[in-house]
């Protein structure tokens, strides 16, 4: 669907930030960007959107080239979901503020209802439509900000660094509405160097280091040589650790808390504990 | 430039501007503003200073265009524009060039502003960079929800909204964790302050303000 061809980026000539980058990104994917701060993955997002262009190297969406693509254009396509929620939020309620982008996008006032209602519902706002967007907590907005992509009904839904700042109710509430978005047929790009939520999610990893991308392939792959890891400034999931000691109970190694949790009770034979 | 003590930088941009208001020719504008373009490319200012300055100059034919159309006088307008390119350049040379915690020091120590007043004016020309920064991310977000302005003056300025709201949010917003922030710091918990930065005159500033007053004088038995 999406597909970057030998991409090059640089702020200043002589230090590339994205370096000879391709990749594609199909649909249906549930795909994280990963790699330690500064290695361009947001950078990587932005040219997905056309907030930059490549200083050389194609991008391509539905094999249209998007040379001369705005983001406005591309917005039409693919939901862009911000790290910094408070910099787009600024209508006098929630639901006004999710309508935003289906007016922008030139939706009749009925589709406008319809995906504003649907886009409150699956995040969970429903009850929350009248109240002021600034009064809500920083999982709400994060929240916010993603119905208001959702509403514009993409095809992709980009998040840079969504559980930054974020308390455990509100990264398990984000992780479920990722998940339930993946299972009804929204492709997902996550921006992230959070391994645990990764893990528990995602489907595909790319790792990008100093600009180029090192690493693209499933999480078993991902997690199969730990020492790469530690050289890309990543860390390996507290859950993949443990499954590792427990090796020797011949159990399947897993990177997902959750799944080790199921593994471990079906070994005890409790699994209505879980 | 850099080497030019905060208030003979100061005290430049006064005379500048009562140079500008004095002169009335147009070539005598032009030079004035030449030899601004000259101070800032000897004191080798960045690339965002000339962008700033390329504005400045669209800005100001816009005005001289507005003026032609309501005078009818070509030349009043070509004059109006120089006056303000001339009397704006030399902000661009003091702030350019001056660090923001030397032009506080010279107010206070030797302007006898008081500091918080000194502060403030140092704290609002830092935010300049960071509310353009910030203006410029509110609208890539935006763009992300597909604004994108288009249609008669009036449409623009209302759908710019989408831009100005969130940004008048995040400087109130940042303002107020600055007042904060300065206030667990003891900021304004004592009367005398001292500073470190070395604001002194030098023989170049005292020879520079004598010739700005030279030429002041000159102007001014020229025009009586």
């Amino acid at each position: 669907m999406l597909e970057l061809k030998n991409v090059y980026f640089s702020y200043k000539a002589q230090f590339p930030v994205i370096h000879d980058v391709s990749l594609t990104v199909s649909s249906g994917e549930f795909l994280a960007i990963v790699g330690r701060n500064g290695s361009g993955k947001t950078t990587l997002t932005r040219l997905m959107m056309t907030l930059k262009k490549p200083t050389k190297g194609d991008l391509f969406f539905q094999n249209n080239s998007l040379e001369n693509a705005t983001p406005a254009q591309m917005a039409h396509h693919i939901g862009y979901v911000f790290q910094n929620p408070d910099r787009q939020i600024f209508h006098d309620t929630v639901a006004e503020e999710v309508a935003y982008g289906p007016k922008q996008i030139g939706y009749t006032s009925e589709q406008i209802q319809t995906y504003v209602k649907e886009a409150l519902e699956v995040t969970g706002l429903s009850q929350l439509a009248a109240t002021y967007p600034l009064s809500l907590s920083k999982g709400q907005k994060q929240r916010l900000t993603i119905a208001s992509a959702l509403a514009m009904q993409p095809k992709i839904l980009i998040l840079d660094e969504p559980t930054s700042g974020q308390d455990a109710k509100e990264r398990k509430q984000l992780l479920q509405l990722l998940l339930k978005l993946h299972q009804q047929g929204t492709t997902i790009l996550l921006v992230t160097h959070d391994m645990e939520f990764l893990s528990s999610c995602a489907q595909r990893a790319i790792v990008m280091a100093k600009g180029h991308k090192v690493f693209d392939g499933t999480l078993a792959e991902l997690f199969h040589d730990t020492r790469q890891l530690t050289d890309w400034g990543l860390i390996e999931p507290v859950a993949l650790k443990i499954s590792r000691q427990l090796a020797s109970f011949h159990l399947p190694q897993t990177p997902s808390i959750s799944q080790l949790g199921h593994t471990i009770v079906n070994l005890l034979g409790r699994s209505d504990h879980v | 430039m850099y080497k030019i003590a905060p208030i003979t930088k100061l005290a430049l941009t006064v005379f500048v501007t009562i140079w500008s208001i004095i002169l009335q020719s147009l070539p005598a504008l032009t030079a004035l503003i030449i030899c601004q373009i000259i101070l800032l490319a000897i004191a080798k200012v960045g690339l965002s200073v000339y962008k700033g300055i390329a504005s400045l100059f669209v800005f100001a034919a816009v005005l001289a265009g507005m003026q032609y159309v309501l005078n009818n006088d070509l030349m009043l307008a070509a004059i109006t524009a120089c006056k303000m390119i001339s009397m704006t350049l030399v902000f661009f040379i003091l702030l350019a060039t001056t660090r923001m915690q030397d032009l506080s020091a010279a107010l206070v120590l030797q302007c006898h502003i008081p500091y918080e007043y000194a502060f403030m004016l140092t704290a609002a020309l830092r935010f300049i960079p960071d509310f353009l920064a910030e203006s410029k991310a509110i609208q890539e977000a935006q763009a992300c929800r597909g604004y994108s302005p288009q249609g008669n003056v009036l449409q623009r300025f209302l759908s710019y909204m989408a831009v100005i709201k969130p940004l008048v949010l995040k400087a109130v917003t940042k303002s107020e964790t600055m007042a904060l922030s300065l206030e667990l710091r003891g900021f304004g918990s004592r009367k005398t302050r001292s500073f470190k930065n070395n604001v002194t005159l030098a023989y170049q500033d005292y020879a520079m303000l004598f010739s700005m007053i030279l030429f002041t004088s000159y102007l001014m038995m020229q025009i009586s």
